[in-house]
């Protein structure tokens, strides 16, 4: 079944002052089915975040559609946003955006609270959720007491209490050091086989590398994908890094 | 000046060779001037609102200064008290600016310990950034000290003519360089920003470098719950809050007003650093209260702020105490002028004649029937009596038990009054007789239960105990409580008041009040002539004429007015600018949070209204405790306003109760306003 599906998604910012157009994303089309882990990887200026805001509904595409579930997110009120996408999707950021007033299990229950659940379905939720990503012994803990690492999978929990259709990340090892990466990788693919669909953009060829397939975005297109397949983790290293080469060069391939 | 200090770093950071040698307590004096001066610069967005907040501060203990020593108001009537009460404001003020400047001054150089943490490592050891920073103290006291008396001087000439103008008050006061107030100013400041460098020094020489580079990042710790400040904190203001309620005696009204205040002062401290903490934590281990929409970032948030903002909104707290206070008890004395005239001035005329011997006494009565004759005024509701009067202390049924000049109990001190029977009997319509050792009592406020009283080492006994006394009215009402005796004759009176009077104004006296009856002109000028006749043929007399002493009563009620209404505005002013800047500053603060939650899926309405409560519950906190304040205040107000001889409970409870009112809708304005400024900075 499809989740998510992108169909011609272009995007135009006009400056200020009217005269110059820059086209973020030309012509963009791909689509997500149930249980898969996607990674998008682009250079800087290649549309990847441009897309990934338009997939959050955090900004609208020029044209082109974007349907989540066969919903087209162009057709929710502006009004019932927020709680469609609190009820709908799920987010990992790369500066992890937790509240520093909020201890981690508090940090985790606000979109359930926003939504207004009760403390004891909220609680009964979180307690196998904080057990898979091991931070059972830090609930009470503060966002700047605990490691990055520590900070990001509880950004992650956050994000999987709602039992969202897909989870959005955006860069999440980018801020996290190579052992902190491999982890949360680790725990991406762990939620992933459990069943989560997962849609994550990335610069680090290791972060893409435990996708299931991988989408290069170039000058506002899909350029190329990779199918993980049988392939292993180092097979899939290899073959996202040929491509990203390829992709630099100038694509004469 | 500030090219010159980057060459200065780079010459010694930089390049190695001859200038990499210059270590660094050869930098000279210009050195570490510049050096200030440029951080001062640099910092500005941090340090201007520092710098207004000392300067504001500066100018309003200076005006509260120069008008305690106005001589303008040094000759008004019960000028004493005045002095007194501006004495405690004053105090109060120094308090708490001592306490915000200290607190202002901590949470600045925090800030800035990543900046020393980087001058540390470009090679000024600990020294060097104290002298750094000396020079920067030097610099922040002399622009602050300045600046506020200078601001002082012009705003408060200003505040005096625009006021004056505003309230219509023919008040004889003029706003003077006072020398004395600006000496004590700069002393207190120059202290204060002494301590806040020694802070400084301390914080910087208690840190290692890579600690300083770090310190602004340390995270906020989640606050701890201090049961024993809070603790302090509910006794303290318990204890000023009773010692409000069981002060009912206008003389020690006003030292204990002191106490109470800092009490008061204390107690909303240490209940807004400690116990609302305590309240916030109570709230959020009650799970089904705390995650709910609508409390849960506010509980959160505010316990967050609750540790950086508690002297704030205590400081928000006290200067409303202080507005309400001042302007609702110079307002009742204002409207309550009529009430007090009333009291001590009742008839036309009231006068005095000292010593009150027979042919005195009889002097005056010639005197006041000729010139009434004279001028063709009537004289009508004539009340007169002799009066031994006795000020001393009482207890139960012994007066003059045992007075000692060191420590009276101001609670036991009386004003006796005795009069004769035959006043007495006139008063009264009666013919009631005594024997030499027989008293008639009355006693307007309590009860007595003895059938004997002791004055000094004789006894009297008491023949009855009236229930009503006529006579009451002739008392001074200068608040003393009162007992009333009637004796057989007056020479027993005047012996007796010879013998015990301690006070200059204890003697026998006759006093003689009446009305006069006629044309305007005539009664005029009937009074003015028999005051000058008993000043000239009988000399140790005193006359008043109840207009003369209206005009003169409105004249000083209204000055108190006036510094009620000065001294509030400044207040109000410091206040408005606390909450503008806090509301601002903490908008800046907030911002990133309410940009996560807007991503983590909260709509622009749940963040309106989040807002909105949370600024609202901050705001109305220090509005209502002040309010608490004040009400448990009122009745110690009551008694100062008796030391001016008013009691008129109606009257001030309406007074402050307006009071309260005009300036809460003054508060909801200034809420209305900082909470849209703080909206627009986080939306």
């Amino acid at each position: 079944m499809t989740v998510l599906e992108v169909q011609n998604v272009k995007k135009i910012y006009t400056t200020r002052n009217g005269g110059n157009q820059v086209e973020a994303l030309k012509d963009v089309n791909f689509s997500v089915e149930t249980g898969e882990f996607v990674a998008i990887m682009g250079e800087s200026g290649s549309g990847k975040t441009t897309l990934l805001n338009i997939l959050a509904a955090l900004d609208k595409p020029t044209g082109g559609r974007v349907r989540l579930n066969g919903q087209d997110l162009s057709q929710v009120k502006d009004k019932e946003m927020a709680a469609f996408r609190r009820e709908n999707l799920g987010f990992v950021f790369q500066d992890f955006n937790l509240l520093d007033t909020f201890s981690l299990e508090d940090n985790i229950y606000l979109p359930l609270v926003l939504a207004g659940q009760k403390h004891v379905v909220m609680a009964k939720r979180l307690w196998p959720i904080a057990q898979e990503l091991g931070i059972t012994s830090l609930l009470k803990k503060y966002p700047y007491e605990v490691s990055g690492g520590q900070k990001q999978r509880a950004a992650v929990a956050r994000a999987l209490i709602t039992k969202p259709q897909i989870i959005l990340a955006d860069e999440p090892t980018g801020a996290l050091d190579s052992k902190a990466s491999d982890e949360l990788m680790r725990i991406f693919g762990q939620i992933n086989q459990e069943g989560q669909t997962i849609l994550m953009v990335t610069h680090s060829v290791k972060a893409a590398s435990h996708a299931g397939r991988v989408l290069f975005i170039k000058d506002g297109e899909v350029f190329h994908q990779i199918y993980r397949g049988n392939q292993s983790d180092e097979e899939m290293y290899q073959k996202i890094s040929a491509s990203l080469t390829v992709l630099m060069t100038g694509g004469e391939q | 000046m500030r090219m010159e200090f980057e060459e200065n770093i780079d010459a010694k950071s930089g390049r190695p060779g001859e200038e990499y040698n210059m270590h660094a307590h050869r930098f000279n004096l210009g050195f570490y001037m510049k050096l200030a001066a440029t951080n001062l610069y640099k910092n500005g967005k941090a340090y201007i609102p520092y710098l207004l907040t000392c300067i504001f501060t500066i100018l309003m203990y200076y005006v509260m200064g120069a008008i305690a020593r106005n001589e303008g108001l040094q000759e008004m009537r019960g000028a004493e008290t005045m002095r007194s009460v501006m004495q405690v404001a004053m105090i109060i003020t120094g308090i708490f600016a001592t306490i915000f400047l200290l607190y202002t001054n901590s949470i600045l150089i925090k800030q800035r310990k990543k900046e020393l943490g980087l001058y540390h490592v470009l090679g000024l050891d600990k020294g060097n950034l104290a002298r750094m920073l000396a020079w920067e103290s030097v610099y922040t006291a002399v622009v602050s000290l300045v600046a506020g008396i200078l601001g002082g001087i012009v705003l408060g000439k200003l505040m005096f003519l625009v006021l004056l103008k505003m309230i219509q008050i023919p008040v004889p006061l003029a706003f003077s360089i006072e020398m004395s107030a600006v000496v004590e100013s700069v002393e207190l400041f120059v202290g204060i920003f002494f301590l806040s460098f020694l802070w400084n020094v301390w914080q910087v020489g208690r840190t290692n470098p890579i600690e300083l580079l770090h310190g602004s990042q340390e995270g906020e710790r989640e606050p701890k719950t201090k049961l024993l400040a809070t603790a302090i904190g509910i006794l303290t203001l318990g204890f000023g809050y009773y010692i409000a309620q069981v002060t009912d005696n206008p003389l020690s009204a006003v030292s204990n007003v002191f106490f109470a205040v800092i009490l008061v002062i204390i107690g909303t401290y240490a209940i807004f650093m400690a116990g609302s903490i305590a309240l916030l934590k109570c709230l959020k281990k009650w799970k089904n209260y705390y995650y709910q929409t609508k409390h849960f970032t506010n509980v959160a948030g505010m316990l967050y702020r609750m540790k950086q903002n508690a002297v704030g909104l205590a400081n928000i707290c006290i200067m409303s105490c202080a507005v309400l206070s001042l302007i609702s008890v110079t307002l009742s004395l204002y409207l309550g002028a009529e009430d007090i005239l009333q009291t001590r001035y009742p008839r036309d005329y009231t006068g005095y004649v000292y010593q009150a011997e027979e042919e005195r006494v009889e002097l005056e009565q010639q005197i006041v029937k000729e010139e009434a004759e004279r001028a063709g005024v009537e004289i009508a509701n004539r009340v007169s009596c002799h009066i031994g009067s006795i000020t001393t202390l009482r207890d139960e049924n012994h007066l003059l038990g045992e007075l000692d000049d060191s420590q009276p109990n101001l609670d036991s001190i009386y004003g006796v009054y005795v009069i004769p029977i035959e006043d007495y009997n006139k008063a009264e319509g009666k013919s009631e007789s005594l024997e030499t050792d027989e008293v008639l009592l009355y006693l307007p406020e309590g009860s007595f239960s003895q059938e004997t009283l002791w004055i000094g080492e004789t006894e009297w006994k008491v023949k009855e105990k009236l229930e009503t006394f006529s006579l009451e009215k002739m008392s001074e009402g200068m608040g003393l409580k009162m007992i009333w005796l009637v004796m057989d004759s007056k020479d027993t009176i005047a012996s007796l008041a010879a013998q015990y009077g301690r006070l200059w104004s204890d003697s026998f006296f006759y006093k003689d009040t009446f009305d006069l009856v006629g044309d305007a002109k005539a009664r005029e000028s009937a009074w003015q002539s028999i005051s000058q006749r008993l000043s000239g043929e009988l000399g140790n007399v005193s006359s008043y004429w109840q207009e003369e002493r209206r005009e003169s009563y409105y004249i000083s009620n209204g000055g108190y007015l006036f510094v009620g209404v000065f001294v509030g505005t400044l207040f109000l002013v410091g206040m408005v600018l606390i909450i503008y800047y806090k509301q601002i500053s903490e908008g800046y603060d907030d911002k990133a949070r309410y940009q996560i939650m807007k991503k983590v899926g909260m709509n622009r309405r749940e963040i309106k209204s989040t807002i909105h409560s949370q600024v609202l519950t901050l705001f109305f906190l220090p509005l209502g405790m002040a309010i608490l304040h004040i009400a448990f205040a009122f009745r110690m107000f009551g008694q100062v306003l008796k030391a001016f001889s008013l009691s008129n409970t109606m009257l001030e409870f309406y007074c402050t109760a307006g009071t309260a009112a005009v300036f809460t809708l003054f508060y909801i304005g200034v809420f209305f306003l900082t909470s849209r400024e703080y909206y627009r900075i986080v939306r």
